[in-house]
């Protein structure tokens, strides 16, 4: 496996904001989840964004800049994700999505041989209040 | 003796199960799942000073330290891991030579077993179709809980054909599906050297406690 | 439900639910990420997969789901899962959980959760902690 530069981890390499997020937005989503939960799909002073709304925000960059490309094959798999839930989305807020490299590691699998790459998204609103961290798990097959 | 040869804890990166926990549920399920004992194999690791004495105490269960790593012939469990062992093997390493794993395993005191034979790159099965067959394999896991349909069932023809032991692990990595398979021992198991001479040649088989 | 209503080792009710192509069409829709391995088989198997597929991002939104039904609206505090097989669509999928550890000073619970093929197979694990009122 490339070695990986230590300075790249925990290193913010992109911050993005989201948003006004709109009520229609949340309640889109949640409804394509099959939730009924007033809370999540009636509009109204009340509707909050569905607990994992929030993974739909991703920073525009994938990776630093000097981030070794021999460890990124040409398509990348979702193998997981840790959500960490602060504060709930309401219509209205911003969220900005500050992404950092957080883990890199190699292992086998059905798929073969893989590289993980574990990009973390920590998220605030616009009072600076935590909304969620995600760390998010690529999978690379080496 | 029956105990669960296979399974993770927090220590592996895609575990979150603490060791109590695996306890806890064992008690709570006894009457499903009879277990005496868990062995613990992390993958790509081994810590030689994990000490699990006080939770054996508390629970009365029996807590062994062992290994999965990865190799050019899939995934292995490695019984009565030592110093000497790890500082001939990298563990972390994803690409060991299988057959010197085997072999200098049990020269130096262990035992290395094949896990999940019959699953797609990381099972003997698939490595067994493009190269030669490993000497010195004693056992192969033939009832692993994590499997998918079909890969426990390819395991017998592996079994049959070249006469190896069969046993049983859960390869849980959620407390969960501890003790889901395991494997029965007719001899006692006080300590890691009673399994590894159990493994060897002693009387066991896998035992499947999945409803 | 209160804390002392709840057990390490209980297992929740086994929810079952077709998950349709329509439906992994409007979660990809609503999430913004409408590409052909989430809408269209032909433009899955290009890709070299079966067919269209349910986003991983979904099933942990279903496990969500789940988990709130049965401990309330914003009692989830942290959910991590594994996506371990593809989910096709047009299937019944089965959402499980199951208690694995209760902290009374904290007044939360830590939950394994599991979602399941047709056949059995285990396709997302994870875990979540879970505050319970």
């Amino acid at each position: 496996m490339a070695r990986i530069d230590p300075a790249l981890l925990e290193r913010v390499f992109d911050t993005t904001e989201f948003g006004p997020i709109t009520a229609s937005e949340m309640v889109s989503f949640a409804r394509s989840l099959g939730e009924q939960a007033a809370c999540y799909v009636e509009p109204g002073p009340d509707l909050r964004a569905h607990p994992t709304f929030c993974v739909k925000f991703r920073g525009r960059k994938g990776f630093p800049e000097d981030f070794p490309a021999a460890l990124l094959g040409p398509m990348s798999f979702d193998a997981g994700k840790d959500v960490a839930l602060g504060e709930p989305i309401r219509p209205g807020d911003t969220v900005r999505v500050a992404s950092s490299v957080h883990d890199v590691y190699e292992k086998t699998g059905r798929s073969g041989g893989m590289t993980f790459v574990v990009v973390r998204f920590t998220m605030t609103n616009q009072r600076g209040e935590h909304v969620a961290t995600i760390d998010n798990r690529l999978m690379y097959r080496t | 003796m029956i105990l669960d040869l296979h399974l993770h804890s927090e220590r592996s990166d895609d575990s979150r199960a603490p060791v109590e926990q695996y306890l806890k549920i064992l008690q709570r399920k006894r009457d499903e799942r009879p277990l005496d004992g868990i062995v613990l194999t992390e993958h790509r690791q081994f810590d030689l000073h994990r000490d699990f004495r006080d939770l054996e105490d508390r629970y009365g269960l029996l807590i062994l330290n062992a290994a999965e790593v990865e190799t050019n012939y899939g995934h292995i469990l490695v019984y009565g891991v030592n110093e000497a062992m790890l500082a001939r093997f990298d563990f972390g390493d994803v690409r060991l030579p299988a057959q010197e794993v085997v072999s200098e395993v049990a020269r130096l005191g262990g035992i290395a077993l094949p896990c999940h034979p019959g699953r797609p790159n990381v099972g003997l099965l698939a490595h067994y179709e493009t190269k030669p067959p490993l000497d010195g394999v004693v056992a192969v896991e033939a009832k692993n809980g994590g499997s998918k349909r079909g890969e426990d069932e390819r395991v017998q023809d592996l079994i049959e054909r070249f006469g190896y032991r069969a046993f049983g692990g859960s390869d849980a990595h959620l407390v969960s599906f501890v003790g889901i398979c395991a494997t029965e021992f007719d001899a006692e198991i006080r300590c890691m050297d009673d399994l590894v001479r159990e493994l060897r040649g002693g009387s066991y088989r896998p035992a499947d406690f999945r409803r | 439900m209160t804390l002392a209503d709840v057990e390490e080792g209980d297992e929740l009710p086994i929810e079952e639910l077709y998950l349709s192509k329509d439906a992994v069409r409007a979660y990809a829709a609503a999430s913004g990420i409408a590409f052909a391995r989430f809408t269209d088989d032909e433009g899955a198997r290009r890709e070299g997969l079966p067919g269209m597929i349910a986003p991983g991002n979904m099933s942990m939104g279903l496990l969500a789901g789940r988990l709130e039904r049965w401990a309330g609206v914003g009692s989830l505090a942290r959910l991590g899962v594994t996506f371990r097989g593809i989910v096709l669509p047009d299937q019944t999928l089965r959402l499980c959980a199951a208690v694995t550890q209760k902290d009374e000073g904290s007044g939360s619970v830590e939950v394994d959760v599991w979602m399941e093929s047709e056949q059995g197979d285990r396709l997302v694990i994870g875990t979540a902690s879970v505050k319970i009122a």
